[in-house]
């Protein structure tokens, strides 16, 4: 099932800023019942960088569809040089995870 | 040897930063942890549910949303702020108020980007805790068609 998330992350001036597009349904119970299918959506997401947790957050049934997120971290405190990978997971309400990654330009 | 070296600089800014940062080293899913936080349907209470309390003050956190939401499934939302420890994302509308926690990790940047969903017209709050103080920002999305399905 291609659920690979889609990750673009470059370094510049020591920050590096990640843009990645998950797939992923987020049916809220509203739109569960609507569409008589059963409610999920991602409840947690965390990135890492040679193991460092760079971005992490809880979410709700409230982000939209396919959730588009951009966030940033500082290269040196965390690690990071051009060409390491970011490791993008995501878990979502039913137990299902997916573990993409991306190369940091 | 590049490895060596950054490995060993890291070491050393770790020693020397020595600032007390509430333990967000480790993983934490606040689904996990604090499941009465996604249950509120209230702000205020679902802040109490994270943070340990709802009093909060303005400044420190710019919010980012737009003014009217042509569709509310897909509404951009950014929170940035020059530091924090842990930042939520709330709204009024939908049957529970918290959309979004984020824990800041040591280099983190605060500075984050998601689409939420919104019912109907609303309020979206961001809160950014620092030095153990909640600051708040929030702002009016109108929203023409419902985005929850609704």
């Amino acid at each position: 099932m291609a659920k690979k998330t889609r990750i673009k992350a470059k370094l510049k001036k020591g920050v590096v800023t990640v843009k990645a597009l998950a797939s992923h349904e987020m049916l809220s119970h509203q739109e569960a019942e609507r569409a008589k299918k059963e409610a999920n959506w991602i409840t947690y997401v965390v990135a890492k960088v040679n193991g460092n947790i760079v971005y992490e957050v809880s979410t709700s049934q409230f982000l939209s569809k396919n959730p588009y997120m951009k966030f940033q971290f500082q290269a040196e405190a965390t690690g990071t040089k051009k060409g390491d990978k970011i490791e993008f997971t995501w878990v979502d309400l039913k137990g299902n995870t997916n573990t993409s990654t991306g190369k940091i330009k | 040897m590049m490895e060596r070296r950054n490995f060993l600089s890291l070491g050393l800014g770790v020693l020397a930063a020595s600032v007390v940062v509430p333990s967000t080293l480790s993983a934490v899913d606040y689904r996990k942890d604090k499941p009465k936080a996604w249950e509120q349907d209230k702000i205020d209470l679902a802040l109490k549910e994270i943070f340990g309390t709802s009093e909060t003050a303005e400044g420190k956190v710019k919010l980012k949303a737009p003014d009217i939401a042509e569709n509310g499934a897909v509404i951009p939302v950014t929170v940035s702020a020059k530091a924090g420890t842990r930042v939520a994302i709330l709204q009024d509308v939908n049957p529970q108020s918290l959309v979004a926690v984020f824990t800041v990790p040591k280099g983190g940047i605060v500075d984050y980007s998601v689409r939420i969903k919104m019912m109907k017209t609303g309020n979206v709050y961001a809160i950014v805790e620092d030095g153990g103080k909640l600051y708040k920002a929030s702002k009016q999305v109108k929203v023409t068609i419902g985005g929850c399905g609704g």
